[in-house]
């Protein structure tokens, strides 16, 4: 094969394939595994194990080393060896160019240096492990180089045309499972980076409100993530904004550009711009991300008293508005380009009244959209799906359960639903004992007493009495189980009663500070009853609503 | 969203904290505690604004005491301004504590009795 083998520099041949010998190939079963797609299932550092085990058993070679590129170094790295472990261990890494991988890697071609001692090579591991003779390919796929792969003899060898077609097949085999593979666990990387982004990014909480119910659910892609992202703003003065947005594109990039988009939106909402100004600074913003930024997205702010609804839309498909009985139906939007496609000065609202126990619903076309099948299709089999749900939660529900396949989503999805709850004659809630919950009691109850017309300084004093032996209530219930506590308020013949239950053991209010919650009580209300027993503390109030 | 908000200003020795939101057991002692570290040794005194507040309850109250406390100790005045009708004005007077030592109904009112002898304005120098 000698005169097949161009010489290059001392000690050094390059070879040639010899297409016309195909040698021993039943020897080369074993290598039909390397391009067995469950190759791919294994990682990459597996991958390379089990390849370099079998090559190093059917060419009977001392060692087998694989390097693989790294682009932005422009360096052959040393990925994973066999009788040379040392050479992994210690990050070996190989100019493109310098050395004996190097110029494999620079020319493309295999070399085979008989004589180790007479030889240029750069890798003090080669040496030092006594190695005589090497043998090294190239590993392409598609017209690119990936790496190099080499083995090694500890006794002199003349490496034949029938060991350098192992080695090429070999190589042919293994290069485009090991691509796959890198590529795989760089986009695994991205994905779960993306995924764990996006967590942080969407609410946790949606946050209470009185007088209405939010609920929503985020579904990834089934392959990769996408920019869905839904939001709830709490606007204040009993206002509540609900978002949904879609940025264009997927992967880590949309994550992020969703997250910029997102906190931009609740930002202007935050401070009090109306759902047309809020969309129309978000895609002044969205204008100053780059040109590759789009999305859609609609914001409706809700107000919980009134029920009237000021709704805007970038581009972003129509709600669903689901009565509490008969069809659901398609709300009325007026949509402006989407955020980012071309700048608009004004960016009109629709208002409209939503009636007690009516629920808001809204998506990205993750939900609806299907291979083959026209838009309008799926969102009549959308607002077939949604009838009957009978709040918030229950419209998420339906709406994932009804329209998305088994297999997960092509596309990633969002729903966010509002339901306005009706007003109950009777307020009851059981709440957790800790200090948040009393944020709870003096918003519902006070939506409650407004709703009820309770005039609002006779309101102020009613809610101040309230909390206040509901603050008790969470201070009984302290301790290591944590309890929970209830507050009932309803109307009677000119008066408002409120009852505070609580489980816990009753403690006498002591010094001056625990005093002044009961002083505040009586004084709030004309008739205060104390009940306590060993099932706990119930305190009970009425407040006349006229002729004090 | 936190319930309160505080925004502080220094001027001519004084620490003004005006306090939006609302005041309960979830964030009264946190915000006794904010009010004290941001009140410098050299600080004659505080004057808390609660005009922004549109809800206090008993716990809210008795930050107002243990403040004036913590302040006493270092030689220091608390003035709360709490308008008529206001919120905390309602907690105050359901409380007994209407007309209590140290709570006015105005900012002006605040700051001449904290400055006697005050004729001019101070520069303000934003705080840290």
């Amino acid at each position: 094969m000698d005169e097949q083998m161009d010489r290059q520099g001392v000690g050094q041949v390059v070879l040639e394939l010899d297409e016309s010998i195909s040698p021993a190939l039943d020897q080369l079963r074993d290598l039909v595994k390397l391009s067995d797609p469950a190759l791919s299932e294994l990682g990459l550092e597996a991958l390379l194990d089990e390849l370099l085990v079998s090559v190093r058993g059917l060419l009977k070679v001392d060692t087998a080393a694989i390097l693989l590129i790294d682009e932005e170094e422009q360096q052959l790295v040393a990925r994973a060896a066999k009788g040379i472990e040392e050479e992994v261990e210690a990050g070996v890494r190989i100019p493109i160019g310098g050395g004996f991988a190097g110029r494999i890697a620079r020319n493309r071609v295999a070399i085979f240096i008989p004589d180790v001692d007479h030889a240029d090579i750069l890798n003090p591991i080669l040496r030092e492990k006594g190695i005589r003779s090497l043998l090294g390919v190239p590993l392409i796929v598609e017209g690119d180089l990936i790496g190099v792969m080499h083995v090694g003899s500890l006794h002199p060898r003349q490496f034949d045309q029938r060991d350098l077609a192992v080695l090429h097949l070999a190589a042919a085999r293994a290069a485009p499972a090991i691509e796959r593979t890198r590529l795989l666990a760089v986009l695994e990387r991205e994905h779960r980076i993306a995924v764990a982004l996006q967590r942080s990014l969407l609410p946790r909480e949606l946050g209470s409100f009185a007088g209405m119910t939010v609920a929503a659910r985020y579904l990834p892609a089934r392959d990769e993530v996408g920019g869905d992202w839904y939001d709830v703003i709490d606007v204040g003065e009993g206002r509540v904004g609900i978002v949904i947005g879609d940025v264009v594109g997927h992967g880590l990039a949309a994550a992020t550009r969703m997250g910029q988009l997102r906190t931009a939106l609740h930002a202007y909402a935050v401070e009090g711009h109306g759902p047309g100004r809020t969309l129309q600074l978000v895609d002044r913003f969205t204008g100053h991300l780059g040109a590759s930024a789009m999305a859609t997205a609609a914001y409706a702010l809700v107000d919980a008293e009134t029920g009237h609804v000021r709704l805007a839309s970038a581009g972003h498909l129509p709600p669903v508005v689901i009565p509490s009985t008969g069809d659901p139906r398609l709300g009325e939007i007026r949509t402006v380009p989407p955020l980012g496609a071309f700048s608009y000065r004004h960016c009109p609202e629709v208002e409209f009244t939503m009636a007690d126990g009516e629920t808001l619903f809204f998506y990205t076309d993750g939900l609806i959209e299907r291979p083959g099948i026209p838009l309008d299709v799926s969102m009549e089999e959308l607002i077939r799906a949604l009838r009957g749900a009978a709040g918030a939660e229950d419209a998420c529900l339906l709406a994932m359960d009804r329209m998305l396949p088994l297999r997960g989503s092509r596309d990633d999805v969002a729903v966010i639903a509002l339901h306005r709850t009706p007003l109950p004659e009777r307020l009851d809630l059981e709440l957790p004992a800790e200090p948040a919950a009393l944020t709870l009691v003096r918003r519902t109850l006070s939506y409650w007493l407004r709703k009820h017309g309770i005039e609002r300084e006779l309101a102020a004093e009613i809610i101040v009495a309230a909390c206040e032996a509901c603050a008790n209530a969470v201070e009984h219930a302290y301790g290591p189980e944590r309890g929970s506590f209830e507050i009932t308020a309803w109307l009677e013949d000119g008066a408002v009663a409120v009852e505070v239950i609580d489980h816990g053991r009753w403690r006498a209010p002591r010094g001056e500070d625990r005093g002044r919650g009961m002083t505040i009580v009586t004084a709030a209300m004309d008739e205060v009853r104390l009940l306590t027993d060993e099932q706990g503390t119930r305190i009970l109030m009425r407040r006349r609503t006229q002729g004090r | 969203m936190s319930l309160a908000e505080v925004r502080y200003d220094f001027r001519d020795r004084i620490v003004y904290a005006a306090v939006r939101g609302e005041i309960d057991m979830s964030n009264a002692d946190e915000l006794g505690e904010g009010l004290v570290e941001a009140t410098p040794n050299e600080a004659r005194g505080v004057v808390l604004d609660l005009a922004g507040v549109q809800y206090v309850d008993s716990r809210g109250i008795q930050l107002m005491y243990r403040l004036r406390a913590s302040l006493r100790v270092r030689g220091q005045t608390l003035r709360i301004v709490v308008p008529a009708q206001s919120p905390v004005h309602n907690t105050l007077r359901l409380a007994g504590l209407d007309g209590e030592a140290g709570v006015v109904r105005t900012l002006e009112e605040a700051l001449r009795s904290m400055n006697p002898d005050q004729s001019s304005g101070a520069q303000i120098e934003p705080s840290a």
